[in-house]
């Protein structure tokens, strides 16, 4: 089964069963907003908002910063964080499936490997039923 | 996983030295000077006639490190974070090596213990100078 | 025109060489600067070309002079930040093509030659006098100072820019290689980055003295601070964000002690400087800013990297450098903008310099004070590159605006701006300058 079709299988039966889930967001590289864009868009976060799942910004911008962005776009968010605290959001959130996305394989693939996240790339995430 | 090494002409004695497990450094044998890295001429006599490359006892102290947590070097990339520390030769604190400090825990460097030179095979074979603290 | 680089006979690099014989007798009075971008779109109007152009043109504006007056020029011909043409990329053909191009088809783009300028700035009738400037801004102002001094130029340009290119820093060339040659791997293997060495430096000194990075928050949310008050900057441009002590204190690090905003970002920009005789400044339209001293220090450490010692020892002997040619003592400085390209090495400079009495190992805990540009003690009144990006030169630029006082929004008000010094990038290998608001 191809890795996204079976993600998808995997997600819809975890949704089913009101699991909760939480993605981080990387923003450069990764977010519409990013420097440069990437493919997830704002309104896709705002999607998996709608559906409940916990959202937020993992970046090397500073976390001020990533505050005042998405204040600046009013998309509400549950946390922000830097790439290498991934891991404490673990014990921030109760969540049973966690996930980042993000562009960098040695910075965000890496980081949310070592934190027991699940990864997504920006363009398999903005194909994520999750976010649609 | 250090990137392998290609001797040139000039460096080539410290590799080969290196194979053979023996660590050599540049002197001057005019001004009784060792010099690292190795350069076209003394930096002090400014003649380049009197060079050679002598080779070390093979010890040394720890003078400082850092830990590298986000390398340039592809290769480095997966060995993330690890120690790179600056090594002072007994035979002459002036010269200084760096080293990955094989067997040291990350972050947890003794800093002005004695290490001892061991040579680490690169991505193509070739033999890297390291330096393991003495227990 | 045939332009090389400037002689070692131009640099001040000795100590006992007493006053400079040109002190007061050379002015800035003209800052022309580009607007910044993080990285070149590779449209023509955006090139290191096209923005050398714009900011020869500005400063030119500034002092309100005309074009045909300026007989000099100084340029800095290197352009990278860290990042070169890729030999596989195909050249931007309509990028050099839109310039009047000279025999090397990356003039303009990813560096820049007297020629290509000329080429391409035909009001520039008047140029006698050319001369090359290796890598910085810094290094670029003292030879454009002794070059007026001497007599070989009477109005002259200063000239640095900056390219960056698409991609991530440092991560091509060789360092994406599964091999290098021998005379590399010998310092590059480890795999320290550019940072590294500051960062060993900087440990060493919180080991000797009792230090602590976090100590460094002040400097750091200082520096941005003024950097979003420098509207040429790049921070202020595009992403006007103050740095929080949690920001600060949290981010990851690079090469511990060395967090990521111990770093600068490279950016791609241009600033140019017009210098003249102190007699024809007087004619010109912006406040003369007299140049009192410039100083090499062209120091090299001994090993692979230097000590804390080594740099300590060569800070204070830059110090004793600028003053005695300046001849003046620190408690004459009204402010400096010594560089910060990494913060951990600024400290240093600060303590070379004695500023306000400081001695080794007082400049963390002289962070913890007023170092604002409200108070008594101005650290960093440009804030300098963790303010605004990689130049090396808002250093520059804020010291003769603090002089003239036209620094806007970050106008030091603590103290009266009337002597500051500028200067950098490391504590070993760098330049400096020495500026007045008046000739003596």
């Amino acid at each position: 089964m191809e890795r996204n079709t079976r993600l998808k299988h995997i997600i819809l039966i975890k949704r089913k069963n009101n699991l909760v889930i939480l993605i981080s967001f990387d923003i450069d590289g990764t977010m519409e907003i990013g420097d440069p864009p990437g493919a997830v868009t704002l309104e896709m976060v705002k999607t998996a908002r709608a559906k409940g799942i916990i959202t937020g910004s993992c970046s090397d911008r500073p976390m001020s910063a990533q505050r005042a962005l998405w204040k600046e776009y009013g998309v509400e968010y549950d946390f922000v964080c830097y790439k290498h605290l991934l891991s404490d959001l673990k014990t921030q959130f109760k969540a049973e499936e966690y996930y980042h996305v993000g562009d960098r394989d040695d910075l965000d693939r890496k980081y949310a490997i070592q934190a027991g996240f699940g990864f997504f790339w920006p363009d398999e995430a903005a194909a994520n039923p999750l976010l649609l | 996983m250090k990137q392998g090494v290609i001797p040139d002409e000039f460096t080539a004695p410290f590799w080969s030295a290196a194979n053979e497990s023996k660590l050599v450094i540049q002197n001057c044998s005019q001004c009784d000077r060792l010099q690292h890295p190795p350069a076209q001429d003394c930096g002090q006599c400014k003649s380049g006639d009197n060079l050679e490359w002598k080779e070390m006892s093979g010890t040394g102290h720890i003078y400082n490190y850092g830990v590298v947590h986000d390398c340039p070097i592809r290769l480095l990339q997966d060995d993330q974070p690890f120690n790179v520390a600056v090594i002072m030769l007994d035979d002459d604190p002036d010269i200084q090596m760096y080293s990955h400090l094989p067997g040291t825990p990350v972050d947890d460097v003794p800093v002005g213990a004695a290490v001892e030179v061991v040579f680490e095979k690169s991505a193509n074979g070739q033999k890297i100078p390291e330096w393991k603290v003495v227990k | 025109m045939a332009t090389g680089y400037a002689p070692s006979s131009m640099y001040r690099s000795r100590e006992g060489m007493g006053v400079w014989e040109h002190r007061g007798k050379v002015a800035a009075v003209g800052v022309g600067h580009s607007p910044t971008e993080r990285r070149w779109d590779e449209k023509p109007e955006t090139s290191v070309g096209a923005w050398s152009i714009m900011a020869l043109r500005n400063a030119i504006a500034d002092a309100g002079i005309a074009p045909d007056q300026v007989d000099g020029i100084v340029i800095v011909p290197e352009t990278t930040t860290g990042a070169f043409w890729p030999d596989d990329k195909p050249l931007p053909q309509d990028v050099i093509e839109a310039f009047v191009q000279t025999n090397d088809p990356l003039d303009g783009v990813a560096k820049l030659s007297v020629d290509w300028l000329l080429k391409n700035m035909p009001e520039l009738t008047n140029i006698n006098y050319s001369v090359y400037a290796p890598v910085c801004m810094s290094n670029a102002l003292n030879v454009a100072a002794q070059v007026v001094g001497d007599g070989l130029a009477h109005t002259v340009l200063v000239l640095k820019a900056w390219h960056n290119l698409q991609g991530r820093y440092y991560q091509g060339g060789q360092n994406a290689q599964d091999v290098i040659g021998g005379t590399s791997a010998i310092r590059s293997l480890w795999g320290a980055p550019a940072c590294y060495g500051t960062a060993l430096q900087f440990a060493e000194y919180c080991r000797k003295y009792g230090k602590d990075h976090d100590m460094l928050t002040p400097f750091i949310i200082n520096s941005r601070r003024n950097g979003l008050m420098f509207p040429e900057g790049y921070w202020a441009q595009h992403r006007p964000e103050e740095l929080t002590p949690e920001d600060y204190q949290l981010a990851r690090w690079i090469a511990k002690p060395a967090n990521l905003f111990d770093n600068d970002i490279p950016i791609m920009c241009a600033a140019s400087y017009l210098f003249t005789t102190a007699e024809r400044a007087k004619d010109m339209k912006q406040k003369p800013v007299y140049i009192l001293n410039h100083a090499d220090s062209d120091a090299v450490p001994r090993g692979l990297t230097p000590t804390l010692d080594e740099v300590e020892s060569e800070c204070a002997f830059t110090g004793r450098k600028i003053y005695e040619g300046a001849g003046i003592t620190a408690a004459e400085l009204s402010f400096e903008n010594m560089y910060d390209g990494f913060t951990q090495f600024h400290q240093f400079h600060l303590e070379g310099l004695g500023y306000r009495g400081i001695g080794v190992g007082d400049a963390l805990d002289f962070y913890q004070t007023d170092i604002s540009i409200e108070g008594p003690n101005p650290v960093s009144p440009s804030g300098g590159n963790i303010g605004s990006g990689r130049s090396r030169f808002w250093m520059h630029t804020d010291s003769i605006q603090q002089l003239q006082g036209r620094a806007g929004g970050r106008q030091i008000t603590g103290v009266n701006a009337e002597i500051g010094v500028s200067g950098g990038p490391m504590p070993l290998g760098g330049n400096y300058t020495v500026w007045s608001a008046t000739p003596d």
